[in-house]
């Protein structure tokens, strides 16, 4: 479970990217974020994955707080959390297999590891995973030549290796186009129900957000504009949401 | 109402001289007089003198005539020396290696461990680099005697300071988003490195380093000068001794060398990168 709790996040500059945010996403839910541009979705990523330290309030995962940790406790807490962005962010030079596994190196750390090697039941489970994301036949693939959306699907796979609790993901359909898109929302959305895990997703697309969310949260200025169950929320509150928010 | 032909207001002509600002093309008249005196001193520092060319053009030929045919007698001599001098090079280009990459990671400013690291690392890649390699020949000469071993030394730590910040400036400008990936996934530092950085970079730093063997195969050829292997020192006593037969037999093979090890670099280079 994912809970968010009056998290403020000031920049140096005297922005207020969030104030007072609080949301919880629950293990087996798939809850999508909407808003605009600039509106703080990826400052509250940033925040839960702690590449932004928040100005105050708590953020715990599966009963760990992660604010005010640093270090060697930060990474043992960030174990729990596997994220996927916009891009796929692979190294593009290893095959599929070795990129997947990589998911699973906080886990096992030794002179193999350390030395580039992987663990061959990590190479083992990764098979599993990448059966799971539709790409068994391309373990063997260098990564950069994969299309966007079987990169993305490999970056799942990443994630699961990771065996995350929570998972959070970025635009992860952004750059997709719209038959991939609907693959990696199914993907999410399966993840979350039969993989119980609490999936936190930010979406631009309003129409995808509809078809595959349990819960949409709003965010408009870095504040809660509305969190409801899908069917609750009116397509003209979604429309307020980038009325007046830059392009 | 502008007539038929359009203007445009920052049309500038070949020389980027325009019409809009006096200061602009008064500073460019500064650089282009700098750039003159610049010019200038260089000649007079060298003390240039073509004249002395043609005057010496005789001498040229004398030597050059006096070189052929080269002395192929000296063929068999001349290999030990010859393999001296690639050994030398594939010696200090690995040395160089080995201590450069780690190095290169404290050095890059996007992934090392803290200032004072990088700061340490990029002092240690200066002072390496900046020192040239014959004198480093001459340092090592004096500390462990004359042969290869010096010459191999002196190629080992100049090739350090090199590749360490080449190493350093291809890791600075990767794309750094799988390396943020794997490092969120919970990885230590160390794996993130073998995992995500080097995979990445390696036939960049590969590459790097052939064309560093490459500049080596050349530095190494005048490390003989100051007694530290490899074909320089015969080329030299060649010299001194008059053997001019000698001297173009022993730059013939040093060609063969050069040519040699430039073309397969080149070969590796690019399957690698």
């Amino acid at each position: 479970m994912l809970q968010v709790k009056n998290v403020c996040v000031r920049y140096p500059n005297g922005t207020r990217a969030l104030s007072d945010f609080s949301i919880t996403v629950k293990t087996g839910e798939f809850v999508t974020v909407l808003g605009g541009n600039g509106s703080g979705k990826t400052t509250l990523l940033r925040c839960i994955t702690r590449t932004v330290k928040p100005s105050s309030g708590e953020i715990w995962v599966n009963g760990s707080e992660m604010t005010e940790i640093e270090g060697e406790p930060l990474r043992r807490a960030r174990l729990n959390l596997a994220l996927i962005s916009q891009h796929a962010s692979l190294v593009r030079r290893r095959n599929v297999l070795a990129n997947v596994a990589t998911g699973s190196l906080g886990r096992h750390f030794n002179l193999w590891t350390a030395l580039g090697g992987l663990p061959s039941e990590e190479l083992e489970a990764g098979r599993n995973y990448l059966g799971k994301v539709g790409l068994a036949s391309l373990e063997a693939q260098r990564a950069s030549t994969l299309s966007g959306g079987q990169a993305q699907r490999v970056a799942i796979a990443r994630a699961l290796a990771q065996k995350p609790q929570v998972l959070l993901a970025d635009e992860p359909v952004a750059s997709l186009d719209p038959e991939a898109a609907n693959e990696v929302m199914r993907l999410l959305v399966d993840l979350a129900t039969n993989g119980r895990l609490a999936v936190l997703c930010v979406l631009h697309q309003v129409d995808l957000a509809y078809a595959y969310a349990h819960r949409v949260i709003g965010i408009r200025r870095g504040r809660v504009a509305f969190d409801r169950e899908r069917a609750d929320v009116s397509r003209a509150e979604i429309e307020q949401l980038y009325v007046g928010e830059p392009a | 109402m502008t007539s038929g032909a359009t203007q445009r207001p920052d049309a500038a002509g070949f020389w980027g001289w325009s019409s809009g600002s006096a200061a602009a093309n008064a500073l460019r008249v500064v650089g282009i007089l700098v750039a003159i005196l610049v010019v200038v001193q260089t000649v007079l520092v060298v003390q240039a003198r073509p004249q002395d060319l043609v005057t010496g053009f005789r001498g040229m030929v004398d030597i050059v005539r006096r070189a052929v045919p080269p002395d192929v007698s000296r063929l068999p001599a001349a290999l030990w020396p010859a393999l001296e001098t690639v050994d030398l090079a594939i010696f200090g280009t690995l040395m160089g290696l080995v201590l450069a990459l780690p190095l290169s990671f404290f050095a890059a400013s996007n992934v090392t461990p803290s200032r004072a690291a990088y700061y340490l690392a990029r002092g240690v890649i200066a002072f390496t680099r900046a020192v040239p390699d014959l004198v480093w020949a001459l340092i090592f000469v004096t500390a462990v005697g004359l042969g290869p071993f010096p010459g191999g030394l002196a190629l080992g730590v100049h090739s350090l300071g090199m590749l360490g910040r080449l190493f350093a400036e291809t890791i600075e400008h990767m794309d750094m988003a799988p390396i943020e990936a794997l490092a969120l996934t919970g990885a230590r530092r160390i794996q993130v490195i073998t995992h995500g950085i080097i995979p990445t970079v390696l036939p960049s730093l590969l590459g790097i380093s052939l064309y560093r063997l490459d500049e080596n195969i050349r530095s190494s050829l005048v490390l003989g000068f100051v007694g530290a292997g490899g074909i320089g020192f015969q080329l030299l006593t060649a010299m001194n001794l008059f053997q001019y037969r000698e001297v173009s037999l022993l730059l013939i093979v040093t060609f063969v060398i050069v040519f040699s090890v430039e073309r397969l670099s080149a070969m590796l280079r690019r399957r690698l990168v």
